[in-house]
Formats: C-alpha cells, structure tokens, sequence
C-alpha cells in the first residue's frame, strides 16, 4: 500500500515541478516577505512623530516650543498652506498636520490618514503627553496601552498570509491540479492498475500538505520568526493543511474540468478567507466567522503566534478541522467511486 | 468462455446511452463493434474497462465479477481514442510509472519499448509525439500488464495511411499471440480485414452479432454507409 502511495505522490510532485505550481508556493511566500520588509523600513523612520504645521496659521507658542522640545519624538515639517499638508499626508513625508478646528476656531484639528489607526493613537497620545507636561498637570490616568498581539506588522499579519496560502492551495491549486487529471483521463488511466482509491487519494492529500507546509516553513525561514510553542503550532499547521487538502480534493471532484474548478475554488477561496482574515476589524465578521472552517484555523493560529496559546485550550477547533477533512475525504472517495464527472 | 455480458445497461437520457445488452466472448476473438456516433459503442467499452459504472447488469471476464476491479484490471487493457498519457514526460516514464503501479519488473518496460519500435523515442517527451506514437505508446502501456483481453475505442482515428497500417500491424500481432480484441471501428476496410466477429449498435441496442461475411451482405452494413 505504502509503496503505490509513494509512487503517485513522487508522480504528483513531479509534475507540481513540472506545471511550476512548485515555484509558484515558494515565490508567494518570497513576495509577502518582500512586502512586509519594505512596510517595515518605513515603519522605522516614522517611529519619530512628523507633524505638518501651515506656516500662516497662528500657533499658541507654548505648542510649537514643547513640540521642538520633545526632538526625539517629534519633528515639525512647516507648509505653506493646507493643500501641501494634505499632499504630504498622502506621500506619508508627514503623519499628521494641525490646523484651525472649523467647528472651534481656538482649538485646533489634527488631520490624518487613519482616524482608527495605532499611528492615530499613539499621536494623539504623545500630544497629551506633552499638553500635560506644558500645562504642569498630573500623568494620565492610563501610564501605557499594552497590546494583547506582540510583536511587529510582520508577525501581526502572519496568521493571515498563512490561512491564504492554506486557502490558496486548498481552493485553488489541488482542484486545478485533480479537475485536470480528470478532463485528460489521467486517473481513468490510473485507476486501470491494481491502486485503490484510497492510495490516490491519499497520494493527494499528501500532495497538497506538503505544498502547504513548505511554503508555511518558507515563510517562517525568511521572516525568522518561530512561535513559542513549536509542537502545537505544529498540530495546527498539520491539521489545517490536512482537512483544506481534503476539502480540496473533494472540490475538483466536483468539477469536470481546470476552468470549472478554477471558479468554483474562488468562489470558496474569498469566503473562506476575508470574514476570518477580517474578523479583527469588524463586530459583525467576528460574529460570521466562527461558522466558517477557515476560522477554526485562523483563531489557533492568531493565539499561539501572537498570544503564545496552548493546544490544550483550543483542542475543539484542532477535532473540528481533523474531522471536517476526515467527512471530506470519505466524500472525495465516493465520488471518486461513482467515477463523478470523469 | 472468457467475456459474459448479461444485461449490462447505462442510461444518461432518454436518447443516449445503452440499452440493457447481453452477449458471450470466446476467448482468440477479434470483434469489431460498428454504428452511428451515439450508439453506445463507446460506453460499452468504457463499462468493460470500468470507466463507466454500469446502472445494472453483470460483467464476467475470466469468471471474475466486474466489480472487483482489482482482480479486472490485470485481465483487461483498455486504450481509448484519444491517448491520456502523462505529457509532460517521456514516454520511458510513462511506462515506468504504469510498470510500478503494475508491480512489473522494468525489463518488460524495455521489452514493449523494443516491441513497439519506440526506443528511438524512449526520452522523448510525449507532448513532442505524433498522435500516431501516442497511440503506439497508448497500446504499449496496455500490454505491460499482458493481459488476456484488449478494448480499443477507435484505435486508428485521426492516423495517417502508415501509422493506420502500424496498428493493424500491431493488432494483427496480438491477436496471433492468442489475446481478445474487442474494438469500435467506422472504417468498412478496417472491420472487413480484421474481424472475427462483428457487432452493430443502433441507439444504444444491439441490432446484428455475427461472422463479418453476413454483415457486408446484410441490409444494415448498406443502411448504415448509406
């Protein structure tokens, strides 16, 4: 049994080379890398607060001397008038520019990309900072806002460029790959031999975890980050790959050919992925989404890399994706039995 | 007796298909099954070779049921119209791929390549193939197996004149070797030179079963080239 699923999965790898889908898992991970260094650089020269001020507009001096006090965190850029402001947020020469509130002409209005981004926060809180200190009051009442995600942008966003490779391979790539053995009567010509079914079922899902678990390993190696609790990290990555390469498996046998199975993997790719992915930023997606199998991937993910989570304590989501991938193989085998659309 | 077919049908409307369809196969046969595009010569065959799952009926070949495919799969070589070859690669891979899943040892891989003339080809890939030589190395992949019984679908459309005669060639040969050929055909001197035994179809039921003789004086061989 071992050895005939060995000769098809060295079969499948060989022509994932030979079609590049091989390339193609390690270039995407290679372009997210490429991305988030450069979201990075960046990152570093804005950890110094630049602030646009028009050069017409009339400052109270006690702003202009704190703000040229705090040199180390803050940096004043003078516009001649609103527009170059507005220009310069966009370009990101600036983070943010004061100007004369329209509502309260004595107080003034600070403009930015982002009203909800942490950049806003973390301005809004240095200019409290620096009033308090001007004015002789006491400190907030709040000393720091501590986060319950570590780490940079790169790490942040992780959870997310693993479940699309995941997704991507599941939805995407195997469906293609089994639509076109079908439509060129390959398996037929396969199944004319003594393997059972199983064995090339086996075979590819053995196919799609090791794309999955390559290009997740890639990602991993050029970022260099590793989650604290490697062995459960594991268990998810395993799992995760197992059930969406069933899931996979069972899409391109509802297909009859590689365009068929190109839209229908799309059309579960993007559901699949954006309420998880998204779930961080909106009330009603974190309410949709833990319906979603995506999510029970997603979620384990997020709290072990960015919260050091434990398996222990998210074992339903790790029995869900087992058996979801479990249901979804005995599906594939059925159809693949009925000889579904060959 | 080597083929017994009982009743074997499959309906995909009310227009296309086959028809619940009974008949016995010797063994050393060579029976050509003509009719009309759509009437069911190619699902029969597909049956036979366990592409298709049949709605009812019984298929036995060499005693064993169709149904156990594994036990099938070494009796019959099936090679359809259109060859479904691994492209990407050479035609050695090809049958060395077919000769693992096959438990055969790769000295027979050597053997077809000799038999079937396509040493010179053996690293070549089979996209770069004629469709002649697709087919040839379609037959071949068949035959590692040798197993007793051949269905070929149209084994010769879209061949030119001399790859037309390899195959008869081909076929001629095996069928000296003692195997049974089972094949569908809408060439008149094709059937005429080469079968045993001939077989007509007709919206998916079988109309005439006999020696080849009978059917070129018959009404139906003039209805059917009309």
């Amino acid at each position: 049994m071992m050895r005939n699923i060995l000769v098809l999965l060295f079969n499948d790898l060989s022509i994932a080379f030979k079609n590049k889908t091989f390339f193609l898992i390690l270039f995407i991970p290679l372009f997210i890398f490429v991305s988030l260094n450069l979201i990075d650089g960046s990152k570093a020269e804005a950890d110094k607060i630049k602030i646009g001020l028009v050069q017409d507009e009339a400052y109270a001096p006690k702003l202009t001397s704190s703000i040229k006090a705090a040199g180390k965190l803050m940096e004043i850029t003078w516009v001649q008038h609103e527009a170059e402001g507005v220009r310069l947020l966009k370009e990101h020469k600036i983070d943010g520019m004061l100007s004369k509130d329209e509502k309260v002409p004595s107080r003034l209005a600070l403009l930015v990309l982002k009203r909800e981004s942490l950049h806003t926060i973390a301005i809004v809180q240095s200019f409290s900072a620096l009033q308090k200190a001007a004015e002789g009051r006491d400190p907030d009442w709040i000393a720091a806002v501590n986060s319950l995600h570590e780490g940079g942008i790169q790490r942040q966003t992780l959870p997310t460029w693993i479940l699309m490779l995941v997704l991507l391979i599941g939805f995407i790539i195997l469906p293609a790959q089994i639509a076109e053995e079908k439509e060129k009567k390959l398996l037929l010509a396969l199944l004319q031999t003594p393997i059972h079914e199983v064995q090339w079922l086996i075979a590819k899902l053995l196919l799609g975890m090791i794309l999955i678990i390559s290009a997740i390993l890639l990602l991993h190696l050029l970022g260099q980050f590793g989650p604290v609790n490697f062995l459960d990290y594991m268990a998810f990555i395993v799992v995760g790959s197992f059930c969406f390469s069933a899931y996979g498996v069972c899409l391109g046998f509802l297909c009859r050919n590689q365009a068929s199975a190109r839209t229908l993997g799309v059309i579960f790719y993007l559901p699949h992925l954006l309420p998880s992915a998204m779930s961080d930023v909106s009330e009603k997606l974190t309410a949709i989404a833990p319906f979603l199998p995506s999510y029970q991937l997603y979620q384990p993910l997020q709290a072990i890399l960015l919260e050091d989570g434990k398996l222990a304590n998210m074992s339903f989501d790790w029995i869900y994706l087992f058996l979801l991938g479990l249901l979804m193989f005995y599906l594939s085998y059925l159809l693949m039995k009925k000889r579904w659309l060959m | 007796m080597q083929l017994e077919i009982h009743n074997i049908a499959k309906r995909y409307d009310q227009n296309r298909g086959l028809a619940p369809t009974s008949f016995n196969v010797v063994k050393g046969e060579l029976i050509a099954i003509v009719g009309h595009n759509g009437a069911g010569k190619s699902t029969l065959l597909k049956m036979l070779a366990s592409w298709i799952v049949p709605d009812g009926g019984t298929v036995m070949i060499d005693g064993i049921d169709l149904k156990n495919r594994a036990a099938i799969v070494r009796k019959v070589g099936f090679i359809p119209e259109d060859p479904n070859l691994f492209d990407f690669f050479s035609v050695e891979y090809n049958l060395k791929l077919f000769a693992m899943l096959n438990q055969i040892p790769f000295l027979r891989v050597e053997a077809i390549l000799d038999e079937f003339n396509l040493l010179p080809f053996r690293k070549t890939k089979v996209q770069a193939l004629s469709k002649g030589l697709k087919q040839r190395v379609n037959i071949g992949r068949a035959l590692l197996s040798d197993p007793p019984l051949l269905i070929l679908d149209e084994p010769t459309s879209g061949l030119d004149f001399e790859m037309t005669k390899e195959i008869y060639r081909l076929l001629n040969s095996m069928h000296d070797a003692g195997k049974t050929i089972i094949f569908t055909s809408h060439r008149p001197e094709e059937i005429k030179n080469l079968a045993t035994r001939i077989m007509v179809l007709h919206q998916g039921s079988l109309i005439f079963d006999g020696l080849p003789g009978a059917y070129f004086q018959s009404e139906i061989h003039e209805k059917l080239y009309a």
